[in-house]
């Protein structure tokens, strides 16, 4: 390994050698400033990414300017939903070493599958960070929601990488050779037994992704695990996959079929998506549900893939995961000590007056995942139905126009809540947030306005990146 | 020489720079309304600037014939969107009549808004850059961020501060509106796309979108999806349901506003961007146009006599009057269209000063019931003189605004077609029957409940004769206006080249 080739690997190398730095100083000496030691490593990380900006290549690996783009984000969102935890851990008793060290590895797996160039590591780091959610999901031990869910995404996870195990396998067979590029290049009518891996690579990808009809897991999953959790889940590894699945597509070459599998599974999201959401009252399935919704908009982009699909999926994602971040960061900092989240949507009542800063970064979370300038979501959206339309796709913009139409409706009966319904004890205060929470709400809560007002700088970069 | 600075964006951007200056003072209330009512001020005076000297502006003549001023600047190249304003004569009239509805409106609520005064104050100058940007931007995307934006502050001035059954009533205003305007915005990007293959450039900007050709099919659908956006903030009939909750449910500054400004963007829309950009669609729909017009004039009318609630009532009179608003557009013809413009100046007015005048009321009575009054000239009779000149107005009597706008809308569509205009005619007389039933009920019948009734205060009586002054000046002498908007609306219907 030449030095170079250290260079552009440290900042993975920061994160997997972090965890285990982690785990075995919390063995020697357990206690909160873990937290701390894991957000220094993952600054660390962020900064070399940004910093020193080596491309090279070397087995199953590439750092390019897009792996990198993909990394940055990530190691924000982790550093988000991080601060997020250590707050919220210390009131709920989840003092270990292992939530920061798993929360290391995750981001460690998700770095290696953006950079991934040839199947195995692909699935390595997708199942990397996947496991890694097994843990924290159900991190947890005495609450019985987490228990359930965890359980239910290990089952459905488990199920989900043997699918895109006997995928590759499959492709692997047709084809002889499991590196992305060679794989892409290969011309004309592909083969039966190719076709049928890549289905079913395109199937576990859509679980990861939430997309119909791979999604049934989503709201429990995201209602069992403790938010800070969610955040992360939500967002980073909705990220991490579509970076995968960019990667992926190529495979497919100008098969017609893709554009038919996506199409169906683009409006099956939207519309089961939304309708979903609406008619629950817990906040984190309503999120969960919608957030079906929001992946159908990223795959509607996808299906445009030709006409610029790729920056626009790109940007909504990054607009999706600040809302994200903010609305699940809202209930991880309203979070007491009880037993139960504060996560029924009754329970937000007035909370625009009871702690003005909460209630307005997540009415800010809501206008922008409704796609109501001047927000990231509404930016997001008009890139999405800029691509959709341009590529002729006028029925899936329609129908996504009508569902996003929906989503405004329950979007905006949080918002209402907040600040249209008296709260049932006026004097009941809300826990007043420190410094650090303040500034993790904060930060994706500007990202959402400045992407909103300004998206130019976030489009060039993404027209840069992507092929 | 004025042109060199960048006007329209102070316009747009002082009322939010204004929302940081509240900050400091967010738990004065008395001092925040006093530094939110001087931002409101500062605008109108930069407004009647403006008007002070259009005719100079004209003088110097932009790139865009017909435009006083022009701004323009990149904006969001990977879409095509730039940062385009512009003003003529009609955004002019419309940038006045923003600036000084929301002096009235911000007056009017000095002492009606008592809980988080800063926030309402915020919202309204929000609300104010919004719908400045709605009248003067000249790039699509633009305008649909505006247009959208507007809707935000709204919809918590009616949710926070409203009456009655508020939540349900913001929500209807806001789901309608949206409805509208998200299949407007699908209609835009595919104009984007259409002039983009055409010509080899992204553009949103309206100059170069006018010279997209367009086969008449696609003209159709995407007339139709601008219309449906325009057609439920004018509202037109069957559209129209969301307007009345809206309004009783409002506070009155928000009834002000509504009436005032947010219909008026609907028909600004129709005017500047649906009627230029896909003229044969809108040629082929007239006669729908009418019909939707004409029904919505008779059925709110009807509607109006039946109720109960004067705000209702004033939210339905408000339909049937901008009806006529409508038939004008229709016609599209000079002098019709002139009306039409100038009649949107006027509703802001008279039906401005209506809800006031209602608000002042209630703030006295706690009702709005007209069974409730009666013999009301007794005790208050300067608030009674007020309500009986803008009932009057309301009704059409000359010298006052309501007739000139009417008169031109009528007098220009009769050459287009007559059977409308005399259908209108019957129309005109509908709003006597009910105004006349209101001012007879509550000014002069016998007291129906005790009520203890003070007449209005000195803010008050400025606030209502600022209104009556305006009523006054266009029913008397709207030629300085008319002469305003007069080469915009040439340049429009095609008279001038």
């Amino acid at each position: 390994m030449t030095s170079t080739d250290l260079m552009t690997l440290m900042p993975l190398m920061i994160l997997a050698g972090g965890s285990v730095l982690v785990l075995l100083s919390g063995a020697v000496k357990p206690g909160g400033y873990l937290y701390g030691l894991a957000g220094a490593l993952i600054t660390a990380a962020l900064l070399w990414n940004l910093l020193i900006p080596v491309d090279a290549g070397m087995p199953g690996l590439a750092v390019t300017p897009f792996s990198r783009f993909f990394a940055t984000f990530l190691d924000s969102a982790g550093l988000i939903a991080l601060l997020l935890a250590s707050g919220y851990n210390r009131r709920r008793g989840i003092i270990c070493e292992e939530y920061p060290a798993t929360i290391l590895f995750a981001l460690a797996g998700m770095g290696a599958a953006c950079a991934a160039t040839d199947l195995l590591m692909l699935f390595l780091g997708l199942e990397a960070f996947t496991f890694a959610f097994y843990i924290l999901v159900a991190i947890q031990r005495d609450s019985a929601k987490g228990g359930e869910a965890g359980l239910k995404y290990l089952l459905n996870g488990t199920l989900s990488a043997a699918i895109l195990a006997m995928g590759m396998a499959l492709v692997y067979a047709a084809r002889g050779s499991l590196k992305l590029s060679e794989l892409a290049s290969a011309n004309g009518t592909p083969e039966p037994l190719f076709m049928a891996g890549a289905c079913l690579i395109l199937l576990g990808m859509a679980f990861k992704l939430s997309l119909v009809p791979a999604h049934l897991w989503t709201a429990d999953v995201y209602q069992g695990a403790p938010a800070p959790v969610t955040a992360l889940l939500s967002t980073a590894s909705k990220g991490a996959s579509l970076a995968a699945l960019l990667l992926l597509l190529p495979l497919f070459g100008r098969w017609r079929g893709l554009h038919d599998i996506l199409w169906l599974t683009v409006l099956f999201s939207m519309v089961a998506g939304n309708l979903a959401a609406l008619v629950q009252s817990n906040l984190k399935r309503m999120l969960a549900w919608s957030s079906v919704g929001q992946m159908g908009y990223i795959a509607l982009a996808l299906v445009a893939l030709p006409a610029g699909g790729a920056g626009a999926a790109v940007f909504y994602l990054v607009g999706y995961a600040a809302a994200g971040l903010t609305a699940f960061g809202v209930i991880s900092v309203l979070s007491g000590e009880g037993e139960d989240e504060q996560d029924t949507i009754e329970t937000y009542r007035g909370l625009g007056y009871r702690n003005p800063l909460a209630g307005a970064t997540l009415a800010v979370a809501m206008f922008s995942l409704a796609g109501i300038p001047p927000t990231a979501g509404f930016m997001g959206k008009f890139a999405v139905f800029s691509s959709a339309l341009r590529s002729g796709e006028y029925a899936l913009a329609l129908v996504g126009i009508l569902s996003a139409m929906v989503a405004v409706f329950f979007y905006l009966r949080l918002v209402v809540v907040m600040y249209m319904k008296p709260a049932e004890q006026p004097e009941e205060t809300i826990r007043t947030l420190n410094i650090s929470e303040i500034i993790v709400l904060l930060v994706p809560a500007a990202v959402m306005v400045l992407l909103g007002v300004y998206p130019q700088p976030l489009l060039e970069l993404l027209e840069k990146i992507l092929p | 020489m004025l042109n060199h600075y960048p006007l329209l964006t102070i316009l747009i951007f002082l009322p939010l720079a204004g929302c940081l200056l509240l900050l400091p003072f967010w738990n004065r209330a008395a001092i925040a309304r006093s530094v939110a009512f001087g931002i409101a001020a500062v605008e109108l005076a930069l407004a009647g600037w403006l008007y002070s000297s259009w005719r100079v502006l004209e003088g110097a003549p932009t790139k865009l014939p017909g435009y006083l001023l022009l701004e323009d600047a990149p904006w969001i190249p990977a879409f095509g969107i730039r940062y385009t304003l512009g003003l003529d004569g009609i955004s002019l009239l419309m940038v006045m009549l923003t600036s000084f509805t929301f002096c009235v409106a911000l007056a009017v609520s000095w002492n009606a808004i008592k809980e988080r005064v800063a926030l309402f104050l915020t919202l309204m100058l929000v609300m104010e850059a919004g719908i400045m940007g709605v009248f003067l931007s000249l790039d699509l995307a633009l305008f649909y961020l505006f247009w959208e934006i507007m809707l935000i502050p709204m919809f918590f001035l009616i949710g926070i501060w409203g009456h009655g059954r508020k939540i349900y009533s913001t929500l209807k205003f806001f789901l309608f509106t949206m409805f509208g305007s998200l299949l407007m915005l699908l209609a835009i990007i595919a104009l984007h796309l259409l002039h983009a293959r055409q010509s080899g450039v992204s553009t949103f900007g309206l100059p170069e979108l006018l010279h997209t050709t367009l086969p008449f099919a696609t003209q159709l659908w995407l007339f139709a999806a601008f219309f449906l956006a325009f057609a439920i903030k004018f509202p037109l009939f069957p559209l129209h349901t969301w307007l009345p909750d809206a309004h009783t449910d409002a506070p009155t500054a928000g009834s002000v506003v509504l009436a005032g400004l947010l219909l008026k963007t609907g028909s600004y829309g129709l005017i500047r961007f649906g009627y230029p950009l896909f003229p044969l669609a809108a040629q082929a729909l007239t006669p729908l146009f009418y019909t939707l017009a004409l029904l919505g004039i008779f059925y709110a009318s009807l509607v109006a006599f039946a109720q109960e609630d004067m705000k209702r009532l004033i939210a339905y009179s408000s339909i049937g009057h901008m009806g006529y608003v409508a038939i004008g557009i229709a016609a599209w013809q000079p002098v019709a269209l002139s009306g039409s413009i100038l009649q949107m100046a006027n509703h802001g007015v008279t039906t401005g000063a209506l809800f006031c005048l209602i608000g002042m009321l209630d703030e006295r009575a706690h009702t709005r019931e007209i069974a409730a009054f009666g013999g009301v000239w007794g005790k208050m009779p300067l608030w009674s003189f007020f309500f009986l000149i803008f009932s009057l107005t309301s009704i059409g009597v000359p010298g006052l605004n309501s007739f000139v706008g009417e008169f031109l809308i009528l007098a220009g569509t009769i050459k287009q077609s007559p059977l409308v205009v005399i259908l209108s005619f019957v129309g005109i007389v509908l709003p006597l029957i009910y105004m006349v039933r209101l001012v007879q009920e509550v000014l002069f019948q016998k007291e129906r409940q005790p009520l203890a009734l003070t007449d209005l205060n000195l803010r008050e009586i400025t606030i209502l004769a600022a209104l009556l002054l305006l009523d006054l000046w266009v029913g008397v002498h709207p030629a300085p206006l008319l002469d305003m908007i007069h080469l915009p609306v040439q340049l429009l219907t095609g008279v001038a080249p």
